[in-house]
């Protein structure tokens, strides 16, 4: 312990030379916006600016693209509080209740208290990283392809469980996210699927379209198709005072902050896109420890606080398989190793050993950067919030406008628009028929290491369906998802019958 | 709604259809040794088999389970209106490489600001040319990220 401590105070002493400072200060600022631009998420972000620090030395340069990596997660809150555009799959989340927030004029305290979350989520992170590394990195070593088919369709029904008042419609756009992300190149055979041809369709349905297109594009057409008169009505305008949040708004947080950055950090270091799952697992734990759950999905402040901590803690101890195993497990974290990799650096289980000055400098700079976000942000709230000031008439082109350069700009490829155009008609009747887009959106993201999983299982057993529930971390994960499928239902019914036994 | 959900449920149970007609196509193999078309079939008749569940249930159960109203909206309330704001952005799809980025953007946000209700011209000119100066900038210029420059030549 004392170990870790004295490198982690080693790794404050290099973050915090003035070169390092200035470039974590600047990618913070260049990740904030970027992030706050709709479509440039942090993969683009991180991919974009790659060739600018060829020039630096390996640390300042990873530091920088971390603080881009940190800088993007907290601009795409941003956008989502305020336009219901995600940056990234882990912000899908933080539409719901964000949006919902703004909407009733509260875009001020949705937006604080990201900040302030993050920066709690990342203070314990920080200390998790330190102390419970060694031992959780070994753990995570232990997961093989069953415990990985587990996990994910777990996450998916408690997905599932928490997005819209259907549980059958969500699974449904679980499926339907699911075959999408078939579309392209098989994972384990390389044959061509469901491209008819298209050299475009062969790569995927980019995410970022689908993203953007639900979301964005969707929540536009669908102001867009409202009466005339409508448009002129803009979301409440906040008053100065409303601006941050108020003291029963901390309150209300503060639980939520803590439970979010504990199980943040924990799923943080299980392999898979830890932020998503962290982020729908937060949400899922606030609404049940809630005495007012009715309240989620209108502007519940837990519901932004929780995710939005558990986001942050889980994408600080995602950085632990990256620099330990060598595995990224989420797309900017494989940007991230790639930046390592053309650094010269070759991140493994002997990283800590033989770069521990770039290990723990950049460790020491997530927090530093932390406390910059949060500097940074918090006088910006008054600013980010009065976006929502701008006509509806005049917004709403910008946000296409936006949208539409954003999505040119991950690919530089017209194809994608028209992707993002699709999906969002898609999304458009979606709202139409009252689905939820978020459980599509981590299908899409989860579907192609979700089969790779269940074929490499099912290889594994010879054919047996045995290996899921044999195996003890993946037998495990299955009772967590039938406890979560069958709860709801008991509790149903005993309220029924409790209801039928209160008339008779 | 009830049709909405209906119609909605059954759109879905087509595309799990299709899905899984498609993947018959593709080499299956067996469960030991997956195909290519293995994983998408059983996803096509996974969502056959739930949006049936979901088709028989509002068919059956009637009002008693529909969504409250507000997870929706009334639809056609303005429909040319969305039909013309769809139809400017497929036609700036289309032309974006010909016309190139500052020109597109700038028609675009025009077109966009007219079909939303800003009658007025010098408005409209005013807030598209700021947002395509603006945009160009920032993408272009600061971002360095190469956009269409189309017959302009910028």
């Amino acid at each position: 312990m004392f170990e870790s401590l004295q490198h982690l105070a080693n790794g404050f002493g290099i973050a915090g030379t003035v070169q390092n400072l200035l470039y974590c200060l600047i990618g913070c600022i260049v990740g904030t916006i970027i992030g706050v631009l709709p479509g440039i998420g942090p993969i683009a972000g991180i991919a974009l600016l790659i060739p600018a620090t060829f020039g630096l030395n390996p640390t300042s340069a990873i530091i920088m693209l971390a603080g881009i990596y940190y800088g993007a997660m907290y601009g795409g809150s941003t956008t989502s509080i305020l336009l219901n555009v995600p940056g990234e799959t882990a912000s899908v989340i933080t539409c719901i209740d964000g949006y919902k927030m703004a909407q009733k004029g509260r875009a001020g305290p949705a937006l604080a208290i990201v900040a302030i979350g993050s920066f709690i989520a990342g203070t314990i992170g920080i200390f998790g990283l330190v102390f419970l590394a060694p031992p959780l990195a070994e753990a995570a070593l232990a997961f093989g392809p069953p415990e990985y088919f587990s996990l994910m369709v777990f996450g998916f029904i408690v997905l599932s469980n928490v997005t819209g008042a259907s549980l059958l419609k969500s699974l449904m756009m679980a499926v339907v996210g699911l075959i999408i992300g078939t579309i392209g190149i098989d994972p384990v055979t390389g044959d061509a699927r469901f491209a008819f041809g298209s050299t475009y369709l062969l790569g995927g349905i980019e995410f970022v379209a689908v993203a953007i297109g639900l979301f964005g594009i969707g929540e536009v057409l669908v102001n867009v198709n409202q009466p005339s008169e409508l448009l002129d009505q803009g979301v409440l305008m906040p008053r100065l005072r409303e601006l941050y949040p108020s003291l029963q708004d901390l309150k209300k947080s503060i639980g939520a902050i803590l439970r979010g950055a504990v199980s943040g950090f924990g799923i943080g270091l299980v392999p898979g896109p830890a932020p998503v799952i962290a982020t729908y697992a937060s949400y899922m734990i606030e609404r049940k420890v809630s005495k007012h759950p009715e309240e989620f999905g209108k502007g519940a402040i837990e519901g932004v606080a929780g995710p939005e901590s558990a986001n942050n803690s889980a994408c600080q101890s995602a950085f632990i398989p990256l620099f330990v195993l060598g595995i990224p497990f989420a797309p900017p974290t494989a940007i991230l190793l790639g930046a390592l990799l053309i650094h010269g650096v070759s991140p493994g289980p002997l990283m800590i050993s033989q770069h521990a000055g770039l290990f723990w400098g950049v460790v020491a700079s997530m927090y530093i950067g932390n406390f910059m976000l949060l500097i940074l942000n918090l006088p910006f709230v008054p600013l980010f919030a009065n976006i929502l000031r701008i006509p509806k008439r005049i917004l709403l082109p910008l946000v296409i406008l936006f949208c539409m350069t954003g999505m040119f700009t991950v690919n530089s490829s017209v194809f994608d628009i028209w992707m993002m155009l699709l999906f969002g008609v898609i999304g458009f009747l979606m709202r139409k028929w009252a689905y939820e887009g978020a459980p599509l959106l981590l299908a899409l993201v989860l579907g192609p290491k979700l089969e790779i999983a269940f074929r490499q299982s099912l290889m594994i057993s010879h054919g047996d369906f045995g290996v899921f529930v044999n195996r003890p971390i993946s037998m495990v994960f299955l009772l967590a998802m039938a406890i979560f499928l069958i709860f709801p239902a008991i509790r149903l019914m005993f309220k029924k019958s409790k209801k039928g036994g209160i008339k008779s | 709604m009830k049709r909405d959900e209906i119609v909605g449920g059954i759109v879905i149970f087509l595309f799990g259809m299709v899905t899984a007609l498609f993947s018959l196509g593709m080499p299956i193999g067996t469960f030991r040794m997956g195909g290519t078309g293995l994983f998408p079939l059983c996803l096509g008749i996974l969502l056959m088999i739930l949006s049936g569940l979901f088709i028989s249930k509002i068919f059956f159960q009637g009002k008693k389970d529909q969504v409250k109203k507000e997870g929706s909206f009334e639809s056609s309330e303005s429909p040319t209106q969305l039909i013309l704001f769809l139809g400017a952005m497929v036609l700036a799809t289309l032309f974006f490489n010909r016309l190139g980025y500052p020109l597109t953007s700038f028609l675009l946000m025009v077109a966009l600001l007219r079909i939303l209700g800003i009658k007025r011209w010098g408005l409209s000119i005013l807030i598209s040319v700021v947002t395509a100066v603006g945009c160009y900038f920032v993408f272009v210029q600061w971002l360095s990220i190469p956009m269409p420059k189309g017959w302009i030549g910028i």
